[in-house]
C-alpha cells in the first residue's frame, strides 16, 4: 500500500482542509509520484482514505490531464502547442523531438525512457517554444537545445538547461 | 521612450533581489500588513481598496473592494479566501513571475485581504504544471509563519491566518471561479451556476473571496501608499494602477511589462517589445489572452484600459496581449485557440461541450480544405448559439476568436474554401482527439 | 406546520406565458410553469435531485434581466414576467440546444428501448427541423460491459448527469462516474470494472433518454406496446407502487413513476428487477395429489374434495383444534381475511397464523400493550421531517430500502440527525450503509441491543432529560424504572456494550432535544432474542422523554413482508380477530359471530411454535399452508422437519413446490401477485391497491378463491363475486378501518392504554426486560454467525426471479478484511463453518462493514446454515428466535 509509509504527510494533508475530500488531488499527486502513474490500487486507497467510493475517485482523476492512468516513459516531454508558442515554432520542437527519438506524438521509447505528449498552454507564452519535462521548464526552445536536453536527460538523469525562477525579459543591467 | 513606476515588478528588478523574506523585509515588505493590524479595522481596508479603483487582474476586472463588500458582515464563519493562481489562460504568463520572483508580495496582500474579510483560512489555487512556482510558495509561507506573519497570533494580534498551497491537475476551465471552488472541495472542476455566488455561497458553500495573484499584490502598495495615490495612476476613474501585460508572438522582445494602464498598444508593442520579429508587418494581436477578440492594425492607437479596449470590440481580460505577422494565417490561428477550447470545455452544459467540437472540426476542415461556402455561416450561427447560453463565461470566451477572425479576415476562410471547391469535394476527415 | 397567515405572505405571484401563477416562494419557475399548465422542456433537471442547469434547454426570457435564464434554477419572484413558448429567442435556443445535442447522437431510434418514451425525440419532434447542419464525424464511445442487467449505451448520453446525481443524492450509493471531460465524458464505474452498486434501477428509470436502459427486457418490446397496471411491490413492508409493463400477457418490465405511491418513484433492486419470479417455469400450473411419493396434477374438483374431505374428517375425529393454518404475509388482505373467516367459521379453531410471527408481531403487540394501537403513529413524512432518527437493528437498506431512502432524505437533505445502534460499521461499500451518514453511532454487536437501548434510558435518566409530567403523573411507573436503571452499573453496559458512558449522554442529549422524534426497529430488534422487551423498552424511552404522545414522534416497527401489517389486521394472528381485537375479547367475537352468521371460537389460537409442538406430539393433525415455507425459514432445531412428518393431512397453497410443499398431500396453484387483485397495507399501515397486470399462470387461482371454493364443499358457503366484495365486507365489519387514499392517516395513541400501562401493566415484565443478560464473550477462535437479510433477495420467493439471481446467486460468508487476514483467510476462499449443531461450507467475501468477531450470512440461501441455528421463541408473544450463533470457521484447503 503506497500511503503506508507516508502516513504523516497524510496527516499533513488532511489537516489544510476542514472536508477531507479536498485532499484528493493533493493524494493522487503523492501516488503519482511515488508510481509514476495512478493506479487503481492507489484510487481504491485514497477512496478509503478520504470516505469517497472508488468511482468518485476515478471521475476526479479523468477530468485533469496531468493524471495518468497507465506507466509513461521516465521522462514525459511535454510540448506546448498553444497559439503563442506555435507562432513562434513549438510544431518544430515537436518535430525535432520525433525525429531524435524516433517516436510519433502520444509514444514512449522503446527503453521507457521518453514519452511525447503535446499540451495545451503552460503558460510560458512569452519564452516558446517551451515544454515541460517532468516538473521542470525548458524554454525559447532550439534543434540544438532539445539535442542536450535529451541526452542530458538520457544520460545523467538531470540537464542544466531548466528555467526558472522565472523572469523575462531580464532587467537591463543599470 | 517613456519610462513608468513599477510597483508589482519593482522588488524583483533590483539586483540581487531573491525574493526570500529578508529581501522583501529590506524593501519594505510586511509594513502594510503591520499597519493594517494595528491601525484600521477591516471596514476602512474595504474602504481603501475600494477608493484605489483596483479591479481584479483574474480577467473579469471586478472592482476588488466591492467584491469583498459582499462578504455578509458578522458572518459565524468561516469565511474562505482563495487565492487564484491557476493562471491557464494561453498568452498569460505574468501570475508565475510574481510568484516565483516576489511570493511574499502576494502573501502580504492576501493576509491583509483575510484581515479585511475576516477570514482565517485561505488557499492559493496554483495550476498544477507550476510545480517550482508551488514549491517557492510553500517556503515563503513557512518564513513567513516563522516570522509571525502567518500562522496563529499574526504579529500578536490574536488573529489566525493561515495559507495553503494547493495545487491543481491540468484542467484550465479550474482558472473560474467557482470551478476552481468544486476542485477545490476535491471534485470535477465543473462551474457552478449562479446565484448563488461565492461571496455567500462559495467554498464549502461558505462565503468566498476570489481574487487573482496579480490582484493581491497589488494590496500591500495600496495599504502603504492610500486609495487616492493608486487611483491616480493609469486612466481612472475606470482602469486605475498598473497591469502586467505579457507580451508574446512575433515582437522582438516578448515578456512582461508592467505599465500603467492607459497607454496605447503601440507603445507595449514597439517600444517595449521592440517591434516586430521580422521585417513584416503586424497583421493581427490578441489583447487580453485567448478568450479576447483579435485586433487588427487600426488599433494598435486604443488605449490599453478597460474601456477603450471594449470600444474596440474586444477585452483586456488577462493581460496577455499577442503579436501575430503578416502571413500568419488566421483561420489556422482561430483553429489553434479552437482546438485549445475544445480540449479545454469540462462539458457541463451542451453548446458549450458540443460547441466545441463542432466548431473544431469545422475549423479542421476549413484548414485542411474540405470546408464548404455555407460552413462560415455555421461557425457563425454556432458561435451565435453558444454565447450567452452557457454556464460560465467560457462560452463567450471561445467565440471571440472566431467572430473576430471572420470579421476582420473573412477573405482568408472563403480563400480555403475557394481551394476546397477547387480540388476535392467535401468530405470527413479522421479527428484525432488529444484528451 | 406553517399557519394560513404565513402561507399566504409566503406566496409569490408571477406571470408565464400570460398565464398568472401563485406559489411558495422559493418554487423554481420551471415548476411554477408547470403548475400552470405551461411545460418547459428540460433534461438535467428533475424534482428529486438538486438543479444543475447543464443541458439549457429550458432556458426562458425573464422580463427585466439581459440573458435568458434557465428555469430549473431559477426561484420565483414576486412580480416576475415569464416568457417561454411565447418568446421567439426562448424557441431559437432551445432549437439551438437540440441540434447540439444531436450533432453527437447516434439517432439509432428504431433499435433503442427508449424510442417511444424519450423525452430527446420528443423535444426534437417539438422543436427542430428534420435536417441537421451537422456533417463531422459523431463521438463514438468503446462499448463496455457494464453490468448483468443495466446496460449502457453512452454513445446517446446528453450527459445531463441525472443517474449520477440519482445515485449520490437519493440512493448515497456513489457508484456511477462521469469519466473524462468535455464531450468525451462517459458514464462508468470504476475503471473498466463491470458496476457493483444496490442496483436499484434509478439510473435506467431517470435517465431521459436510452443511456441506460435494462437488459432484462432488451430489444423486447416497443413502448407503446405495453400495457400499464398499477400495482403494488410484493416484496417487502415499504410498499412501493409500481407499474407492470406487459405485452401480449407477458411481463417485460417494472417501474415506478416520480411522484407514485409511498416511494415516490423510487424502487430498489427486488422492485426493479425481480419480477420475473412471476413467469418462473417452475410455476405450480395445476393442482397436485401425493400418490405414494410422487405428485399427481389433477383437476382442481378433484383436489378441493379431497381437502374439503379430509379436513372434515378430521374436524369430525379429533375437533376443529386438531386443524391450524398458516398464512403469509404475502397474501393480500382479502385473502387473509377469507383464509382466517375460513379458519374460524367453517374449521372453527383459532389456530392460525402466519409470518407476522417471524417478528412483526413483535412490534405491533408491544404498540398494542404501551399506546393501545397496532399501527404506526408516524408516517414516511414524518421520518422526512424528524429532527432525530433513532434507528435500532434495522440494517435498512437491505431490509426496507425505501424506508431507508426516507431516512437518507432526513438526514443528508433536511439535516436530521441519526443514531443508529446496529451491528454494521460505518464503511463505504457498494451498498449503501446507513451508520455512514450516523451522528450517533453505536456499533454493538446483535446481542447486545438490549443493553444499549437500556444505556441510553439511564442516560436520559442520569441527564434528567425527562419529562416532568411522566415524572408526577406516572411516579410508581417511573420510579421503578428508575431503580432498575439504578441497579444496573454504567460500568456494566459499558462492558456489554463496548460504548462509554459519555457517548450514551451525548445521544441521551439529542434524542431528549429532538422535537420530532422517530424510532424505526428492524430485525435486529424484531427478530432477535428478547425483542419484544426491545420494543417494550423504546417505548418507554419515548413515554420518559415525552414524546410518545407528541405529533410526528413515534416508534416504527419495520415490516419485513409486504403485507405483514395487513395480515395482522385482518386477524392473521390466532388470538386476533380481524381489526385488532384479542380474540378473548366476547364483545368482538359475539359481533363478529353475527356478522358471519357462525359461530367464532373463543380458544386461544395457537402461534407456529405451538402448532409446531402440538403436531409433534400427535394433537395437530393437519395443516393448511397459504404461501409459507417453514421447513425453509425456520432451523431443523424447531422441530418442524419431524412436525411435518407427524401430520395426518398437509395442504399447501403455493406457486412453487417449495420445501414445505414437498410434504403435502394436496398442493394447490396460487397466483402471484401480478395475476389478482386486491390490497396489501404497508409498514406505515397505508392500505394500497394490488391489481392484475397478467392472467394467472397455468391453472393457478387467487388465494381467497381457493377458500371460498372449500366453503362451499364444506357446507358453510363464504362466496364473493370479487375481491371488491371482501373489501366491502371487511369496511363494514371494521368501521373506520383504512381505505384506499393518497397517504396514511397515521393513528394517535390512545390516552387510556398509556394510563394503564403506565398504572399497572408495565409491572409484567419490567423485571425481566431491564435486566442485564450477559453475553459471554466468544472465546477467541468463535466468532458470532449472524444471518441477515439481502437486499437482491426477499425470503426464498426471491430466489425465483432471474434478475435478482444475476445479482446474487449464492450465499457467501462476509467477513470484515481484517478479521479475514487475521485467520488467514482472502476473498473467495472455500471454508468450513461449524457448531455444535452443524456444519457448512462456504465462500468468504470480504465486507468493510462486517464488524470483528462476527460473520454474516444472508438467509436466503442454503438449508445448511440452518442447521447450526439455534432455536428459542420469545415466552410474551411466540416469535421464534433463530438469528445468531457461534460458530467456527476452519479454512478448507483443496485437496
Ligand atoms: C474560463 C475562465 C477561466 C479563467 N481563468 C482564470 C485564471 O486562470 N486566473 C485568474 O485569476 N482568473 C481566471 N478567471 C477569472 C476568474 O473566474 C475570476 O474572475 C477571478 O479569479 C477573480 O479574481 P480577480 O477579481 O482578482 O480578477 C477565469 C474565468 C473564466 C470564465
Ligand atoms: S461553458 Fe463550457 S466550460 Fe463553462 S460550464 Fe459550460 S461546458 Fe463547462
Ligand atoms: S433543465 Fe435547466 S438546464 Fe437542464
Amino acid at each position: 500500500m503506497i500511503f503506508d509509509t507516508l502516513q504523516q504527510q497524510v496527516e499533513e494533508i488532511l489537516a489544510r482542509y476542514p472536508v477531507k475530500r479536498s485532499a484528493i488531488l493533493p493524494l493522487l499527486n503523492m501516488a503519482q509520484e511515488q508510481e509514476g502513474y495512478v493506479s487503481e490500487s492507489a484510487m481504491r486507497e485514497i477512496a478509503k482514505i478520504l470516505d469517497l467510493t472508488p468511482p468518485q475517485v476515478f471521475e476526479t482523476v479523468t477530468f485533469y490531464t496531468m493524471f495518468h492512468l497507465k506507466p509513461i516513459g521516465k521522462f514525459h516531454l511535454q510540448v506546448c502547442k498553444s497559439l503563442m508558442c506555435a507562432l513562434v515554432g513549438s510544431d518544430d520542437v515537436v518535430g525535432w523531438i520525433q525525429k531524435k527519438l524516433g517516436i510519433a506524438t502520444g509514444q514512449t521509447t522503446p527503453d521507457n525512457t521518453f514519452t511525447l505528449s503535446v499540451v495545451e498552454c503552460l503558460g510560458s507564452c512569452g519564452t516558446g517554444p517551451m515544454m515541460q519535462v517532468n516538473d521542470d521548464y525548458y524554454e525559447q526552445l532550439s534543434e540544438e537545445k532539445v539535442g542536450r536536453i535529451l541526452d542530458d536527460l538520457k544520460r545523467d538523469g538531470i540537464c542544466s538547461l531548466k528555467t526558472g525562477p522565472f523572469m523575462y525579459p531580464q532587467p537591463l543591467a543599470k | 521612450m517613456a519610462q513608468y513606476e513599477k510597483i508589482l515588478l519593482n522588488n524583483m528588478e533590483q539586483p540581487g533581489y531573491t525574493g526570500s523574506l529578508p529581501d522583501y523585509e529590506r524593501a519594505g515588505g510586511y509594513q502594510a500588513l503591520r499597519t493594517v493590524l494595528k491601525d484600521m479595522q477591516p471596514d476602512q481596508v474595504i474602504e481603501v481598496v475600494k477608493k484605489s479603483g483596483l479591479r481584479g487582474r483574474g480577467g473579469a476586472g471586478f472592482p476588488t473592494g466591492v467584491k469583498w463588500g459582499f462578504i455578509p458582515k458578522d458572518h459565524p464563519g468561516p469565511i474562505y479566501l482563495c487565492c487564484n493562481a491557476d493562471e491557464s489562460e494561453p498568452g498569460t504568463f505574468k501570475d508565475r513571475q510574481l510568484m516565483e520572483r516576489d511570493p511574499h508580495q502576494m502573501l502580504e496582500g492576501m493576509a491583509i485581504t483575510c484581515f479585511a474579510i475576516g477570514a482565517q483560512t485561505s488557499y492559493i489555487y496554483i495550476r498544477g504544471e507550476f510545480r517550482l512556482g508551488a514549491k517557492i510558495l510553500e517556503r515563503a509561507i513557512q518564513e513567513a509563519s516563522t516570522a509571525g506573519y502567518l500562522g496563529d497570533n499574526v504579529l500578536g494580534s490574536g488573529l489566525t491566518i493561515n495559507i495553503f498551497v494547493h495545487q491543481g491537475a491540468g484542467a484550465y476551465i479550474c482558472g473560474e471561479e467557482t470551478a476552481l471552488l468544486e476542485s477545490l472541495e476535491g471534485k470535477r472542476g465543473l462551474p457552478r451556476f449562479k446565484p448563488p455566488f461565492p461571496a455567500t455561497h462559495g467554498l464549502y458553500q461558505k462565503p468566498t473571496v476570489v481574487n487573482n495573484v496579480e490582484t493581491m499584490a497589488n494590496i500591500p502598495h495600496i495599504i502603504n501608499r492610500g486609495g487616492e495615490w493608486f487611483a491616480s495612476i493609469g486612466s481612472p476613474p475606470k482602469s486605475c494602477g498598473t497591469r502586467v501585460f505579457c507580451l508574446s508572438g512575433h515582437v522582438k522582445r516578448p515578456g512582461n511589462y508592467e505599465v500603467p494602464m492607459g497607454i496605447p498598444f503601440r507603445e507595449l508593442i514597439y517600444d517595449l517589445g521592440g517591434g516586430m520579429r521580422s521585417d513584416k508587418p503586424l497583421k493581427a494581436f490578441i489583447p487580453g489572452g485567448a478568450s479576447a477578440p483579435f485586433l487588427t492594425p487600426e488599433h494598435l492607437d486604443v488605449k490599453m484600459d478597460f474601456e477603450s479596449v471594449a470600444l474596440a470590440g474586444s477585452m483586456l481580460g488577462s493581460g496577455g496581449v499577442t503579436v501575430m505577422e503578416e502571413g500568419t494565417n488566421m483561420v489556422w490561428a482561430t483553429l489553434r485557440l479552437t482546438e485549445f477550447f475544445y480540449h479545454e470545455s469540462c462539458g457541463k452544459c451542451t453548446p458549450c461541450r458540443e460547441g466545441t467540437s463542432w466548431l473544431v472540426q469545422t475549423l479542421q476542415r476549413i484548414w485542411g480544405k474540405r470546408g464548404r461556402p455555407e460552413d462560415i455561416g455555421v461557425l457563425e450561427e454556432l458561435c451565435g448559439n453558444i454565447a450567452g447560453r452557457t454556464v460560465c463565461a467560457f462560452g463567450e470566451a471561445l467565440v471571440g476568436p472566431i467572430l473576430s477572425t471572420i470579421k476582420h479576415w473573412r477573405h482568408e476562410y472563403e480563400a480555403l474554401i475557394q481551394e476546397a471547391q477547387g480540388t476535392r469535394p467535401a468530405g470527413k476527415e479522421l479527428l484525432v482527439f488529444t484528451h | 406546520m406553517a399557519t394560513t397567515n404565513e402561507t399566504q405572505t409566503d406566496l409569490v405571484t408571477l406571470t408565464i406565458d400570460g398565464k398568472s401563477a401563485r406559489v411558495p416562494k422559493g418554487t423554481l419557475v420551471i415548476e411554477a410553469a408547470r403548475q400552470v399548465g405551461v411545460m418547459i422542456p428540460h433534461f438535467c433537471y428533475h424534482p428529486k435531485l438538486s438543479p444543475d442547469a447543464n443541458c439549457r434547454m429550458c432556458l426562458v426570457e425573464i422580463e427585466k434581466i439581459p440573458r435568458l435564464q434557465t428555469s430549473c434554477s431559477t426561484p420565483v419572484t414576486e412580480g416576475m414576467v415569464v416568457k417561454s413558448a411565447n418568446s421567439d429567442q426562448v424557441q431559437a435556443a432551445r432549437k439551438s440546444v437540440l441540434d447540439f445535442i444531436l450533432a453527437n447522437h447516434p439517432l439509432d431510434c428504431p433499435v433503442c428501448d427508449q424510442g417511444g418514451r424519450c423525452d430527446l425525440q420528443d423535444f426534437s419532434h417539438e422543436y427542430t427541423a428534420t435536417t441537421s447542419r451537422f456533417i463531422e464525424l459523431k463521438r463514438v464511445f468503446q462499448k463496455e460491459y457494464f453490468s448483468p442487467v443495466i446496460e449502457t449505451q453512452m454513445n446517446r448520453c446528453v450527459q445531463c448527469l441525472r443517474c449520477v446525481r440519482y445515485c449520490d443524492q437519493v440512493m448515497d450509493v456513489k457508484a456511477l462516474a462521469p469519466v473524462g471531460r468535455g464531450t468525451l465524458t462517459e458514464i462508468k464505474s470504476f475503471g473498466a470494472h463491470e458496476l457493483d452498486c444496490e442496483f436499484c434501477g434509478g439510473c435506467i428509470q431517470i435517465c431521459p433518454v436510452g443511456a441506460i436502459t435494462s437488459r432484462l427486457s432488451m430489444y423486447e418490446f416497443r413502448p407503446w406496446m405495453l400495457k400499464r397496471t398499477d400495482s403494488i411491490c410484493g416484496y417487502c413492508g415499504d410498499g412501493c407502487q409500481i407499474t407492470f409493463q406487459t405485452k401480449n400477457n407477458d411481463l417485460i418490465e417494472v417501474n415506478s413513476t416520480h411522484g407514485a405511491g409511498r416511494n415516490n418513484g423510487d424502487l430498489c433492486a427486488r422492485g426493479y428487477f425481480g419480477y420475473h419470479v412471476s413467469v418462473h417455469p417452475d410455476r405450480l400450473t395445476s393442482p397436485l395429489i401425493r400418490e405414494n411419493d410422487d405428485f399427481q396434477p389433477v383437476q382442481w374438483e378433484e383436489a378441493l374434495e379431497l381437502v374439503a374431505r379430509r379436513l372434515s374428517e378430521i374436524k369430525a375425529t379429533h375437533g376443529p383444534d386438531a386443524i391450524g393454518g398458516l398464512i403469509t404475509g404475502r397474501c393480500t388482505n382479502e385473502d387473509v381475511y377469507v383464509f382466517q373467516k375460513f379458519m374460524r367459521g367453517v374449521i372453527g379453531t383459532n389456530h392460525i397464523d402466519s409470518s407476522v410471527r417471524y417478528g412483526h408481531l413483535n412490534g405491533v403487540r408491544a404498540l398494542q400493550r404501551v399506546q393501545g394501537t397496532h399501527q404506526w403513529t408516524v408516517s414516511f413524512e414524518d421520518i422526512l421531517a424528524a429532527d432525530v432518527l433513532l434507528l435500532v437493528g434495522t440494517n435498512v437498506t437491505e431490509t426496507n430500502p425505501i424506508s431507508g431512502l426516507k431516512v437518507k432524505e432526513a438526514v443528508k437533505r433536511r439535516g436530521a440527525q441519526l443514531m443508529t445502534i446496529e451491528a454494521l460499521e460505518p464503511a463505504i461499500g457498494a451498498i449503501s450503509n446507513i451508520v455512514n451518514l450516523s451522528r450517533h453511532h453505536f456499533g454493538v454487536k446483535p446481542d447486545a441491543y438490549a443493553a444499549a437501548i437500556l444505556g441510553i434510558l439511564k442516560a436520559v435518566l442520569d441527564q434528567q432529560a425527562v419529562d416532568p409530567e411522566i415524572r408526577t403523573k406516572a411516579s410508581d411507573y417511573f420510579n421503578d424504572i428508575a431503580a432498575q436503571l439504578e441497579a444496573i452499573s454504567w460500568s456494566v453496559i459499558e462492558g456489554e456494550t463496548g460504548i462509554t458512558a459519555s457517548a450514551y449522554k451525548e445521544a441521551a442529549e439529542t434524542f431528549a432535544k429532538g422535537q420530532k422524534v422517530v424510532i424505526l426497529a428492524g430485525p435486529g430488534v424484531l427478530r432477535t432474542s428478547g425483542g419484544f422487551g426491545m420494543m417494550m423498552n423504546l417505548l418507554d424511552l419515548l413515554l420518559i422523554t415525552g414524546k410518545l404522545t407528541k405529533r410526528g414522534c413515534g416508534l416504527a416497527p419495520l415490516a419485513e413482508e409486504n403485507n405483514d401489517q395487513g395480515t395482522f389486521e385482518m386477524g392473521g394472528v390466532g388470538d386476533v380477530l380481524p381489526g385488532g381485537k384479542p380474540s378473548r375479547d366476547g364483545e368482538a367475537r359475539k359481533a363478529l359471530s353475527q356478522a358471519w352468521g357462525c359461530p367464532v371460537p373463543d380458544s386461544a389460537g395457537a402461534s407456529l411454535p405451538q402448532m409446531i409442538e402440538a403436531a409433534r406430539k400427535g394433537q395437530l393433525k393437519a395443516l393448511y399452508i397459504v404461501g409459507e415455507n417453514p421447513l425453509g425459514s425456520l432451523p431443523p432445531s424447531s422441530g418442524i422437519q419431524e412436525a411435518l412428518e407427524k401430520l395426518e393431512f398437509l395442504v399447501c397453497q403455493e406457486l412453487f413446490l417449495t420445501e414445505t410443499a414437498k410434504n403435502a398431500h394436496v398442493v394447490l396453484p396460487a397466483c402471484s401477485y401480478a395475476e389478482k387483485d386486491g390490497t396489501v397495507t404497508n409498514t406505515e399501515g397505508h392500505l394500497q391497491a394490488v391489481r392484475r397486470a397478467i392472467d394467472p399462470v397455468g391453472e393457478s387461482r387467487p388465494d381467497w378463491e381457493v377458500f371460498s371454493a372449500l366453503s362451499v364443499l364444506m357446507d358453510n358457503s363464504m362466496e364473493y363475486v370479487d375481491v371488491k366484495e371482501i373489501g366491502k365486507e371487511i369496511h363494514n365489519l371494521l368501521p373506520g378501518t383504512r381505505t384506499l387514499g393518497p397517504g396514511p392517516l397515521p393513528s394517535k395513541p390512545d390516552p387510556s392504554a398509556i394510563a394503564r400501562y403506565v398504572s399497572s401493566e408495565y409491572k409484567q415484565d419490567l423485571g425481566s426486560r431491564y435486566r442485564m443478560t450477559s453475553c459471554a464473550p466468544s472465546p477467541s477462535d468463535q466468532m458470532t454467525l449472524m444471518i441477515s437479510q439481502s437486499l437482491f433477495h426477499s425470503g426464498k420467493f426471491s430466489l425465483k426471479a432471474k434478475g435478482l439471481m444475476q445479482l446474487e446467486s449464492e450465499g457467501k460468508l462476509y467477513l470484515h478484511p481484517d478479521e479475514a487476514a487475521r485467520r488467514g483467510l482472502g476473498d473467495g476462499d472455500r471454508v468450513k463453518v461449524l457448531n455444535r449443531l452443524g456444519e457448512m461450507s462456504t465462500t468468504v467475501s470480504l465486507r468493510e462493514r462486517i464488524p470483528h468477531g462476527m460473520a454474516v450470512f444472508p438467509e436466503h440461501f442454503d438449508q445448511e446454515m440452518r442447521r447450526l441455528l439455534p432455536y428459542a421463541v420469545d415466552p410474551e408473544t411466540q416469535v421464534p428466535y433463530y438469528r445468531l450463533t457461534e460458530v467456527r470457521i476452519e479454512k478448507v484447503t483443496a485437496s
